[in-house]
């Protein structure tokens, strides 16, 4: 017999299965290239994504990712997480515009070098974004993590309402015009290859280059595999053991030597850091940082793609975001019309997070460890875990009576 | 001469609002003794095992372990000081394996990070397996020499416990808390046990603080014993003079008791 | 490892630039300063009707029931219908006519959203119990939009509103201080509604059941008490205040689908100011939140406007929950022993 971990080690490395995450990394690379077969297709050919729309989906997924960090490893439930891509997107705006054009300054741009404003080359501004949001993270991370799941769950929900308006606000700070208000900062650069581009046939500037969705599609999949790279390193990992021993149980964590708030800080931090980087990566995609992307319910939107795919399962992460991408960017509207083809007058794109809230409320209840199960999580949700249970039988799940600021 | 002590308690007091748990406590635990705390139910033993690890804070008083004040620290650090645990109820991460168990515990000792862990260099890779070696080493000793990588709820209760002890030992302690390890074993698994924990003083180096009810295990391990009583320290000595303590009686039997 | 002192000294400073901030305002103008407090009582008591409701439910099951503040927009829009549409009431009716439609209406909503809330638990939260705790607090995530949905499809974008059906303007003065036709309509309706919940949770056999449950249920199921019946049953009171909140809120302000949100959020601030489980507490901290939002809305020294209202009750809701977490009327609980 078997042990379940050793079976499903035997999964990654059974002969067939090796193939499939190659096979679908060259499959995802060239897609642009076969896209127009496919939306050639009778039948499934309309519901075939774009590839501007599949920037995005990609784009999204690497925040699902990180999201997938906090919510699916550490099990800290996030509800806030556009808070950090709000960062990402307007780090770019302050690196990579106009927007400082009280000083000229350029740094391998895509943008010619005279013109007003920080232009830093996009790669270089990922990095900062990055790294600016993962900051952010441990800010918010302070007062926030030494809570309970539940309250911890609402003021995450309150910095990813704060942000957003400090940001809407945040073209008078005494004077200063930080965000540019309702009105948000365009354009932003592009991301390119402006050396490269000398002596390649790799483009100078995105935006201007023939095929403009091919090439950001081709950076926004680089930076995904990147991402994935990055979690599966971090699920291995001795920081990945500490995450999962403090979702089973916080306290017996602790005192194995866990320390509680550093580690669920790292948790929060480093899903912070894929926010803001696919937050900056988009901005340049779409030319903006613009206060009405950023809203609650993207969080959620967010959540719903961890929880469809699966909590704590980078494949189904993967397939659960690039689902409901496809649905936010292209797939409702396009059922919609077929419906309204049919006769119907219904608009599912009205009723988008519906739609979610029914997705998130259904896998709650029939499928709760996602299409992609994780094998951790899915024995989690049947057996429960050590921490306060839901009819509260007995506190033992919260042992101390200590400050948790200090753990 | 003054002795080595380990641990030095003194008068350490815990008030749940006006419910006294531990009632100015003075306890000390020699260097590499194997010394048992006891009591009848209520008498605050697990209360003072938890200010010794810090779950709890005490309402007043002082712990000085090797030395250092720990009565405010929070609980990994005194772990990572050099204080591992066993639980009464046993609370090891039920969905992981013996082997993961065991290197949660060892996670204080390890010292790979994010970009470590990200990178897998050479170094990290070999703290890794180095790991993994001690931690299949410990488990063994512990007399776990099977069913390494299974889900450590499945394993039978008696490897459980010893699990337990292996995690805890995985944290390199210098003190060892047992919190009533025998309860549930049967005549034969507790003598094992009882005898176990000799070897692991006598081997590890540690020094052996061990909550318990069963008494055949506390008279036959322990070098000293202490005696609560309603959070109060009512005797402690060798378990003959032990035995022979009137209040010890009373408090276990009942008063009229102690009129043998 | 920080200072308890220096904590609550931050704390308490806060506190004092507040009061300082009142109290200056008070002295530049104390008629306005009460009027603008009055308007403030108004709010305070629906949102405390509306934070009775979470506070019940997080007493019982230490669960945030994210749909709760959509469900009372819904009830405030099905309010909407049945006096608009049903009863027929337009601004031209007679007040007698009105408060009669008030009842009638309530008598279908209350009943209407009871059942309805506790559906919801039964359905989406009761098959949780096992789950680890982040499994019914997404799920409540997810009723929430749910139910804003169905708002939406039945009743789209509009805003509805009963404004015109009450009395407008002053009911009686005290000297220069109006006190309005909203608040006196609001205290009619809602003080009685809080007066029957007072004696059911404190005379009736049920009522004592809840109370014992949150206390503790493992025991009290150990006592007979039917742990999942009683838990039945606060969804149910939780729907009813919910309901009474609704049809107040459509009379004096304005539903609309998304209403819930924005005060589901300041409904569980509240609950939580005053100390998450303790009902008195509700109430008083959704009355000092009312006042709150009305003295950033309408003071006129320095404050900070309507704009920065939901990042103020936010900020409040941090704050209690990082300094202060038992909130202002409740215990501090030691653990074990």
């Amino acid at each position: 017999m078997t042990s379940v971990a050793e079976r499903a080690r035997g999964f990654a490395t059974g002969s067939r299965d090796k193939w499939i995450a190659p096979g679908v990394i060259v499959l995802g690379l060239l897609y642009p290239w076969y896209e127009d077969i496919l939306q050639s297709l009778p039948l499934i050919g309309d519901f075939i994504p774009s590839t501007e729309s599949m920037v995005v989906m990609v784009a999204f997924t690497m925040m699902a990712l990180g999201l997938n960090i906090v919510v699916g490893y550490a099990g800290l439930l996030d509800l806030g997480y556009v808070a950090f891509y709000a960062v990402g997107a307007y780090t770019a705006g302050w690196f990579a515009s106009q927007q400082f054009d009280q000083v000229t300054f350029s740094f391998l741009s895509s943008v010619p070098s005279d013109q007003p404003g920080i232009h830093i080359t996009m790669w270089l501004v990922l990095l900062l974004a990055g790294f600016l949001t993962l900051f952010a993270g441990i800010v918010i991370g302070l007062p926030t993590l030494r809570l309970r799941g539940d309250y911890l769950a609402i003021v995450t929900l309150g910095f990813g309402e704060i942000v957003p308006q400090v940001v809407r606000n945040g073209d008078n700070f005494f004077g200063f015009d930080l965000t540019h208000g309702t009105f948000g900062i365009a354009p932003i650069d592009a991301a390119g290859f402006p050396v490269l581009a000398s002596f390649t046939s790799l483009p100078k500037n995105f935006q201007t280059s023939p095929n403009r969705a091919m090439w950001f599609y081709l950076g926004a999949f680089a930076l995904l595999l990147i991402t994935v790279f990055c979690t599966v390193r971090l699920r291995d990992s001795r920081l990945g053991r500490a995450w999962i021993a403090i979702r089973e149980d916080e306290t017996a964590a602790a005192a194995m030597g866990v320390p509680l708030m550093r580690t669920k800080t790292w948790s929060y931090a480093l899903g912070a850091f894929f926010g803001g980087v696919a937050g900056a990566y988009y901005a340049s995609f779409r030319g903006g940082a613009f206060p009405a992307d950023f809203f609650f319910q993207f969080s959620v939107f967010l959540l719903c793609m961890v929880i469809l795919g699966g909590m704590g399962s980078v494949w189904g992460v993967i397939a659960g975001a690039m689902i409901l991408g496809y649905l936010d960017r292209e797939g409702l509207a396009t059922i919609g019309s077929k419906i309204q083809d049919a006769g119907l007058d219904f608009d599912p794109t009205k009723y988008q997070f519906g739609i979610y809230g029914i997705i998130i409320v259904t896998m709650m209840l029939l499928r709760p460890a996602g299409l992609i199960p994780e094998r951790r999580h899915r024995i989690e949700m049947e057996e429960g875990v050590h921490d306060t249970p839901f009819y509260d039988v007995e506190h033992e799940g919260t042992l101390t009576d200590r400050d948790p600021s200090d753990d | 001469m003054a002795e080595d002590n380990l641990v030095v308690a003194t008068k350490v007091r815990k008030e749940f609002g006006g419910l006294v748990a531990t009632d100015d406590v003075d306890f000390s635990i020699p260097r590499g003794a194997i010394v048992s705390l006891i009591g009848p139910n209520g008498a605050g033993k697990t209360t003072f095992f938890n200010q010794l690890t810090g779950v709890y804070q005490p309402t007043s008083g002082s712990i000085l372990f090797d030395g250092t004040e720990v009565s405010y620290l929070p609980p990994h650090t005194i772990t990572k000081l050099g204080i591992g645990r066993t639980f009464q109820n046993i609370r090891l991460f039920a969905q992981m394996s013996a082997m993961e168990n065991v290197l949660v515990g060892m996670n204080c000792r390890l010292h790979s990070g994010i970009l470590g862990a990200i990178l897998r260099t050479p170094r990290v890779k070999r703290e890794e397996a180095e790991a993994r070696d001690k931690a299949r080493e410990l488990l063994v000793y512990c007399g776990l020499p099977r069913r390494h990588h299974e889900r450590s709820v499945s394993l039978p209760y008696g490897d459980q416990r010893r699990l337990e002890v292996a995690r805890a030992l995985a944290t390199e302690p210098k003190l060892l808390l047992l919190d009533e390890p025998t309860a549930g074993m049967n005549p034969q698994e507790t003598a094992e046990f009882t005898a176990f924990v000799s070897k692991v003083r006598d081997e590890k180096d540690v020094t052996v603080l061990l909550i318990e009810h069963d008494m055949k295990v506390v008279m036959g391990v322990s070098e000293r014993i202490t005696v609560l009583e309603y959070g109060a320290k009512i005797a402690e000595g060798t378990p003959a003079e032990i035995r022979a303590d009137e209040r010890v009686i009373e408090a276990y039997l009942g008063r009229g008791a102690g009129q043998t | 490892m920080r200072s308890p002192n220096v904590v609550n000294g931050l704390g308490l400073g806060f506190v004092g630039v507040i009061v300082l901030w009142l109290a200056v305002n008070f002295f530049k103008d104390p008629t306005y300063f009460l009027n603008v407090g009055l308007d403030g009582l108004t709010r305070g008591t629906v949102y405390g009707v509306v934070a009775l409701g979470y506070t019940l439910v997080y007493g019982i099951l230490q669960l945030i029931n994210f749909a709760h503040g959509d469900v009372f927009a819904l009830s405030g829009l099905v309010a909407s219908t049945l006096m608009l549409s049903v009863l027929s009431v337009t601004p031209a009716s007679s007040n007698a006519a009105v408060a009669g439609a008030v009842v009638v209406t309530l008598l279908v909503t209350i009943p209407l959203f009871a059942v309805a809330n506790a559906s919801i638990e039964r359905v989406a939260y009761r098959p949780l119990r096992n789950a680890p705790r982040v499994a019914p607090l997404i799920t409540a995530v997810g009723m929430s939009f749910i139910v804003q949905n169905v708002s939406l499809a039945l009743y789209g974008v509009d805003y509805e509103s009963g404004s015109e059906l009450i009395p407008q303007g002053v009911a009686f003065r005290i000297g220069d201080v109006r006190f309005t036709w909203k608040l006196v309509i609001a205290l009619a309706i809602i003080v009685p509604a809080l007066a029957v919940l007072t004696w059911f949770v404190e005379s009736t056999r049920q009522g004592k059941a809840m109370r014992a449950v949150a206390q503790d249920t493992e025991a009290s199921a150990m006592m007979g008490i039917n742990v999942n019946r009683t838990i039945s049953t606060t969804f149910v009171i939780a729907g009813s205040l919910a309901a009474v909140a609704g049809l107040v809120f459509f009379l004096e302000f304005q539903v609309r689908y998304d209403t819930g949100f924005e005060l589901g959020l300041i409904a569980f601030t509240a609950a939580v100011l005053g100390g998450i489980g303790n009902l008195p507490g509700a109430v008083l901290g959704a009355l000092l939140i009312g006042f709150i939002q009305s003295f950033n809305e309408g003071l006129l020294w320095y404050a900070p406007g309507g704009d920065w209202t939901r990042s103020i009750v936010f900020g409040i809701l941090i704050a209690v929950l990082v300094f202060r977490p038992e909130g202002l009327l409740g215990e501090r609980t030691p653990e074990g022993a």
